[in-house]
């Protein structure tokens, strides 16, 4: 017996979606439950944590994590609660520390999570079990090739296993970066009052707001504004035609990619791409090798918007990689990291962040778009009529394109696959009655104790 | 960091006159900014102005400086073709965010002025709160300091250096798209 009629929510075949899923608290509960409890999440990048005691915080789901590369250097995730109380072990977002101390009573933390310290044990504990009250680890931790992701459910499929077809995009990102992919520093973070799912299906499939909703910052930026291209994406400036030759919209089994194929477009929104163009052409004899012709030609370059379900974003061309943290049905965070190739030439990696935060940082000159519309979707949903209307992602349905790479694909980027393949996707992980349901696949059958810890953690 | 840049003298006396009229120089800009006149407002800038708004990242007060995660980042940092981009965003009347028309307010206090080793070049400090209404009851608010080097031409004062530091750490609002 599911929860909710799932068949009313997301309309799969007539591409509707109840829009109470972006207002109903009840529906947010089982989100996190069956979602953000469950799916492999992103928690930041290898490279934010060289050295022993480097740490950062961040969330999965609403759930406050710490990842920390311990003395050993094995990098784990714990979540910020003491053991004692819960009272959070770590009030900064980042840094390098020995351990993490409560606030409250003084317990501390090792960074390989054990209970190191606690104030007066000898007066007041008889024996106390330290073992039994280090940090609550994170179920699963992995990283792929320097991407990690955390899991709470023990019973999920690998990482490798739930990324699926997406790791092979993945890897345009990754084993093109001279020197390794490098996310350097700390995310802006900005909170919008809006519902989690908008933004995360706006940046992975809207192609056709960009030039209307974006209008003002699109007719001073990049190719347009510099009079380099009357067009970018494939749009033109005064959103009067459309060219939807070459670039694609790909739904896999559970992840979507938007492409524009054409190996260099990713730039077209830059101000002075030149030294990036550059780049990208003495690095992509390279690239070819080591990926083949088709990702090095077509999709190294391109304006490519990988969306991992469920809320992380990994987009070459803008260059940065995004998460939506949900706060609450009507609250998300986003967090935008920018990201470089480790072997760029310094003054390349500069105008790269220089973009990003042109662009998409917090004062960005597209970001600040975004926010209104999403807020206001999620906040007409309060009146119950309003509530009981259905948002239609119907553009582009049926017709396929051509693609010699995993997934489906679907042609032009003012298109509304990918958003389609959200919701499915999310349809499928609500229903889900385990971590396997989530990416389409029957449980391996599990010893009965795993499946009593799975029932008593929900 | 950015104090590092400034090129501070020992306190020299800075006379009642120029204190009085730097007063009324930021207010004045502040009106133009809340009376949307971006092209008057480009006008006080030097063309060799730099303005920031760094990220006030919530590091332990004995974090180690150096450390990857702790690198500086901007939410704003920009030279004046930047600004000017910004400003016409702004103009191009193609930004629905602000129709119906957003109301801004910016209020500007303690002002504290020095000189610099520049002789017509002074450090003015000062804090801020500025406010945005929209619709019916979308406001939203911000409060912080300024460090700003304000320059003396035969023109008028000019901006010549900005620096905005905000109290927040994520941002509270649907953007930053504003001049503070």
């Amino acid at each position: 017996m599911k929860k909710f009629n799932y068949q009313e929510l997301v309309d799969s075949e007539q591409a509707l979606q109840k829009r109470s899923i972006f207002w109903d608290p009840a529906i947010y509960e089982e989100e996190l439950k069956q979602i953000f409890n469950r799916c492999w999440l992103f928690l930041g990048h290898e490279s934010q944590l060289p050295q022993p005691g480097d740490f950062i915080r961040t969330y999965m789901g609403e759930d406050d994590v710490i990842v920390v590369r311990g003395k050993d250097k094995v990098i784990r995730a714990f979540l910020n609660a003491c053991t004692h109380r819960g009272n959070k072990v770590c009030q900064a977002e980042g840094g390098n520390t020995r351990s993490f101390t409560c606030s409250y009573h003084g317990w501390s933390f090792n960074t390989e999570g054990e209970l190191a310290g606690v104030p007066l044990e000898k007066e007041i504990y008889d024996n106390l079990p330290r073992e039994r009250f280090g940090l609550v680890p994170v179920a699963r931790l992995d990283s792929y090739k320097g991407l990690l992701f955390g899991c709470f459910s023990e019973s999920a499929p690998s990482l490798i296993d739930y990324l699926g077809d997406i790791a092979w995009y993945i890897d345009v990102v990754t084993d093109s970066a001279q020197g390794g992919l490098e996310v350097v520093g700390a995310p802006y973070k900005t909170e919008i009052p809006g519902n989690w799912k908008l933004p995360v299906e706006n940046a992975i499939g809207d192609g056709y707001h960009v030039a209307w909703a974006h209008a003002g910052a699109m007719s001073v930026v990049g190719a347009i504004g510099n009079g380099r291209s009357d067009n970018v994406l494939g749009i033109n400036a005064n959103n009067t035609g459309v060219d939807q030759s070459g670039a694609i919209e790909i739904v896999m089994n559970t992840h979507t990619v938007l492409t524009t194929l054409d190996g260099q477009s990713g730039y077209a929104l830059y101000d002075h791409p030149e030294p990036v163009l550059a780049h990208l052409e003495r690095n992509r004899p390279n690239v070819i090798e080591k990926l083949g012709e088709l990702r090095g030609r077509q999709l190294y370059g391109s304006e490519t918007h990988i969306g991992v379900f469920p809320n992380v974003q990994i987009i070459q061309g803008l260059n940065f990689i995004r998460i939506i943290h949900p706060k609450g049905p009507g609250k998300f965070e986003v967090w935008t990291y920018a990201m470089c190739e480790r072997g760029m030439p310094d003054a390349t990696k500069e105008i790269i962040h220089d973009h990003v935060r042109q662009t998409f940082g917090p004062a960005g000159l597209l970001e600040g778009d975004d926010g209104d519309f999403v807020e206001a979707i999620t906040h007409s949903a309060a009146g119950y009529a309003t509530r009981q209307m259905q948002g239609f992602l119907g553009m582009g349905m049926g017709r396929k394109a051509p693609w010699d790479g995993p997934g489906e694909a679907s042609p032009g980027l003012v298109n509304e696959a990918c958003q389609r393949g959200f919701y499915n996707q999310w349809r499928r992980t609500m229903e889900a009655d385990n971590a396997y349901g989530v990416i389409g696949q029957t449980a391996p059958v599990t010893p009965v104790t795993a499946v009593l810890k799975e029932f008593r953690h929900g | 960091m950015a104090n590092a840049e400034l090129k501070l003298a020992p306190t020299a006396p800075v006379s009642f006159e120029q204190e009085y009229a730097i007063g009324k120089f930021l207010s004045m800009e502040a009106r133009l900014l809340d009376e949307e006149r971006y092209p008057d407002w480009l006008e006080l800038l030097t063309e060799d102005i730099r303005y920031q708004i760094p990220v006030a990242i919530s590091t332990y007060r004995r974090a180690r400086q150096g450390s990857t995660t702790l690198k500086p980042l901007f939410i704003i940092d920009d030279g004046f073709p930047g600004l000017k981009q910004r400003a016409d965003r702004e103009a191009t009347g193609l930004v629905w965010l602000n129709d119906p028309a957003t109301r801004h307010l910016r209020i500007i206090t303690n002002i504290e002025v020095e000189t610099t080793d520049t002789p017509n070049e002074f450090l003015v400090r000062s804090k801020f709160m500025i406010f945005r209404g929209r619709r019916d009851k979308d406001i939203a608010s911000h409060a912080g300091w300024r460090e700003d080097i304000l320059r003396q031409t035969p023109q008028g004062w000019r901006i010549a250096r900005r620096v905005v530091h905000l109290i927040e750490r994520v941002v509270m609002d649907k953007n930053l798209n504003m001049f503070f």
